[in-house]
């Protein structure tokens, strides 16, 4: 609560707008933030005063325009983007309008009543009457009892005003009282001359002793009168004084009430209090009797001294200027213009949040208003968690919602976040590529530093670890197929294989191996393939079956040399015959078989070496 | 009737001279011709045996000074040819690619086929 009565002394400089020298505005410190609240100022506020002060903390609240920063002891509070403030201003967007029947007629008796106490209509009549409304305007929910509250200081003032009625009368015969002791003690004192300057002895010595005793005499004639006088005059000054404090507590009660009135923001019943203030206090004191902050305070804001005159100005003047906020929102609701009308209305709704053409705005401008102020808030939040998407969308729909918001700070957040992070992933894309494990998380994390929910961060960061788990499942299969021999499956999949071995030169040497051998396989079975185009089916066996000696674990060179041996069969028939009794040492019949194949195929690479081999068994000495 | 006695007379005595001719020609007709079928199977089995052969000189494979010649002999209708060491004794035989001989063999201890005696066929 006390922050928007510091908001309101503080904006009501503004409203008045008659701040004879405006103070410097207060530097918020860097290392503060403004948008929460307790930031400590160091060098206090220019409306400060000095030393202990019991009203409204350290400090004077004071506004900082430029900034919307309201300075108040030692701490800074951002006027539009508060918590507090916030919340109460958007359950008063989500409100609905107070235009009920109870509120209008709420509405209009507190109107009657301002009609009745305006000055030069006041009459005793309408002074009672209004003072009569005040017990029924009271009875709304809306009134919170303040007219109540006022009825009753009016009632204590009525009081004050009879007691001193009944003083003035006590005093009066009080005078009586002593003019009649002072006539009596005139008329003692007269007597007792006449009889001391009449008779008594006339020696000397005597005369004088005679003198004596007289005068004592008449002093104890005259003493009981002087006493009761000086009793008399006593309780005058007693009544007196009584009186005149009985009236100043009063007074006092009573000001207090419409300052706190005004300092609610209840306009118009601290209008209503001062009214009946002047018409029960007719003796023309209309000066406020505040503490000296308070006086500082309302010099400093309105540069105006303390009085009556000066709050009922200022409430008047508020209550114009909060009309006038509501006119110039709805004006520009129509224009479209929705950060200026949200700015226009929370400034409003600030100052007089209490006043009829507030409480009464429709909902659908509210809830529009509210709309636009949520998401800009929400564009605050997602640029302060560096939440560029969220903010680029937020931006695309506040653009789209009003046309004079002004997005080009968090544009510019924003592409520079995109840019600075797309650099970083690049490089960390780099480094992916090359190996350098270090400078790839260290632009990663850099990268997501600036832009944490990044989606080319998300998904660069899960193509990079793909692509690791990607290369070590590659690394195992590619063990597994060695350990099977299963070469043919490496030769298919040797783009990935390739890929996953780029940093593990130890299999890079193996890999190299296999995939060498696969080719002699492949290039064997293409020259199979098209030495049997030409009906040579023997010559192809022959192809197939020296890379089959060779690798004899590939399927598809099995396969190949499976349907060449039946298509070549006598010859492949001789082939192995000769090669088995070679095995068995039996050369003779071995080479019977060879020079047989030979007979089939003279072309035969197998018969013509199985036959060069067995001749040099035979005749080792041949030439 | 009697025409007919007299040519199957000329038919026999034809044929008649003709298997006296071939047995005359042939020096080791009482030699068993060698089982190509068997050699080529099994040569360990035919060890020590003496077979004749006739076939056709195809190739000289090897030439041994010590050892002798070494031919590829096709035979019966020339699918099975067979190697035929013929020894350092027949050196003076002029044996050319294309000549037929009747070879007279012995089956090895490793199961070669080493020439004992050779004719022209």
């Amino acid at each position: 609560m006390k922050l928007p009565l510091a908001i309101l002394l503080a904006g009501a400089g503004l409203a008045v707008a008659q701040v004879p020298d405006p103070p410097a505005p207060v530097p918020v410190p860097e290392n503060q933030n403004p948008h929460s609240s307790g930031g400590e100022q160091k060098g206090g506020s220019p409306g400060a005063t000095k030393g202990n002060s019991s009203f409204l903390g350290k400090d004077v609240p004071f506004l900082d325009p430029s900034g919307e920063i309201v300075t108040w002891d030692g701490k800074n509070w951002s006027v539009t983007d508060n918590r507090l403030l916030s919340a109460r201003f958007e359950k008063y967007l989500n409100a609905p309008p107070q235009t009920t029947e109870a509120d209008r007629e709420y509405r209009q008796i507190i109107s009657r009543i301002m009609d009745c106490l305006a000055p030069g209509r006041v009459t005793p009549a309408s002074q009672d009457e209004a003072f009569n409304l005040l017990e029924k305007a009271s009875r709304f929910p809306d009134d919170s009892r303040l007219c109540e509250a006022i009825a009753f200081q009016v009632i204590a003032a009525w009081q004050a005003r009879k007691n001193t009625e009944r003083i003035l009368i006590a005093n009066k015969n009080l005078e009586a009282e002593r003019k009649r002791l002072e006539w009596n003690a005139k008329l003692a004192a007269e007597g007792s001359m006449l009889q001391s300057s009449g008779g008594g002895p006339k020696k000397e010595g005597y005369a004088a002793e005679w003198q004596k005793q007289q005068q004592t005499k008449r002093d104890m004639e005259l003493q009981p009168l002087l006493t009761r006088i000086a009793e008399i005059q006593a309780a005058l000054k007693a009544n007196q004084l009584k009186r005149e404090v009985a009236e100043l507590q009063v007074k006092i009660e009573f000001q207090g009430l419409i300052v706190t009135h005004f300092l609610q923001r209840r306009y118009q019943h601290a209008i209503i209090g001062s009214r009946f203030y002047r018409s029960v206090f007719t003796d023309g004191d209309s000066q406020l009797r505040v503490g000296e902050d308070a006086k500082s305070l309302f010099s400093k804001t309105t540069g105006m001294p303390p009085t009556l005159g000066t709050l009922d100005s200022l409430a008047n003047e508020i209550m114009r200027d909060v009309d006038e906020g509501i006119q110039s929102f709805k004006y520009l609701m129509e224009k479209g213009e929705l950060k200026s009308a949200s700015d226009r209305l929370l400034e409003t709704f600030m100052v007089g949040e209490y006043m009829p053409s507030v409480r009464t705005l429709d909902r659908d401008s509210k809830r529009k208003a509210l709309t636009f102020v949520q998401k800009g808030r929400q564009l605050i939040s997602a640029i302060e968690v560096k939440d560029y998407t969220l903010a680029e969308k937020l931006v695309q729909e506040l653009n789209a919602m009003a046309k004079d918001v002004d997005t080009s700070k968090a544009t510019a957040a924003i592409e520079t976040a995109r840019q600075v992070a797309a650099m970083h992933i690049a490089k960390a894309r780099n480094a992916a590529v090359s190996g350098d494990k270090a400078t790839l998380e260290a632009e990663l994390t850099a990268a997501a530093e600036i832009w944490p929910r990044n989606p080319e961060l998300k998904t660069v960061s899960e193509r990079i670890f793909d692509q690791g788990d990607v290369h070590a499942r590659a690394l195992v299969d590619l063990e597994q197929l060695i350990s099977l021999k299963n070469y043919r499956q490496i030769y298919e999949d040797r783009m990935r294989f390739i890929a996953a071995v780029s940093m593990h030169p130890e299999k890079q040497e193996q890999l190299r191996k296999v995939l060498a051998n696969m080719e002699t396989i492949e290039t064997a079975i293409i020259q199979a393939q098209e030495i049997e185009k030409r009906g040579d089916f023997a010559g192809a066996w022959e192809s197939a079956e020296r890379a089959f000696r060779q690798f004899p674990d590939d399927s598809k060179l099995n396969q190949v040399r499976a349907n060449l041996t039946t298509k070549a069969a006598d010859f492949v028939r001789a082939i192995r015959q000769a090669e088995e009794l070679e095995e068995k040492k039996q050369p003779g019949s071995s080479l019977a078989w060879y020079l047989k194949a030979q007979k089939k195929y003279q072309s035969s690479e197998f018969a013509k070496q199985g036959i060069s081999r067995l001749t040099k068994e035979i005749l080792p000495d041949a030439t | 009737m009697w025409i007919i006695v007299a040519v199957l007379l000329v038919v026999a005595a034809f044929v008649g001279s003709q298997l006296f001719t071939h047995m005359v020609s042939d020096p080791f007709r009482t030699t068993a011709p060698l089982d190509v079928r068997a050699y080529l199977e099994n040569a360990n089995s035919l060890r020590g045996n003496v077979y004749k052969i006739e076939g056709k000189v195809e190739e000289q494979l090897a030439w041994s000074p010590t050892s002798g010649r070494l031919f590829s002999i096709s035979v019966g209708n020339g699918e099975d040819v067979l190697p035929v060491l013929i020894t350092t004794q027949f050196n003076s035989e002029n044996i050319q690619k294309g000549q037929r001989f009747i070879f007279l063999l012995e089956v090895t201890d490793d199961g070669m086929l080493r020439t004992k005696a050779l004719t022209k066929a």
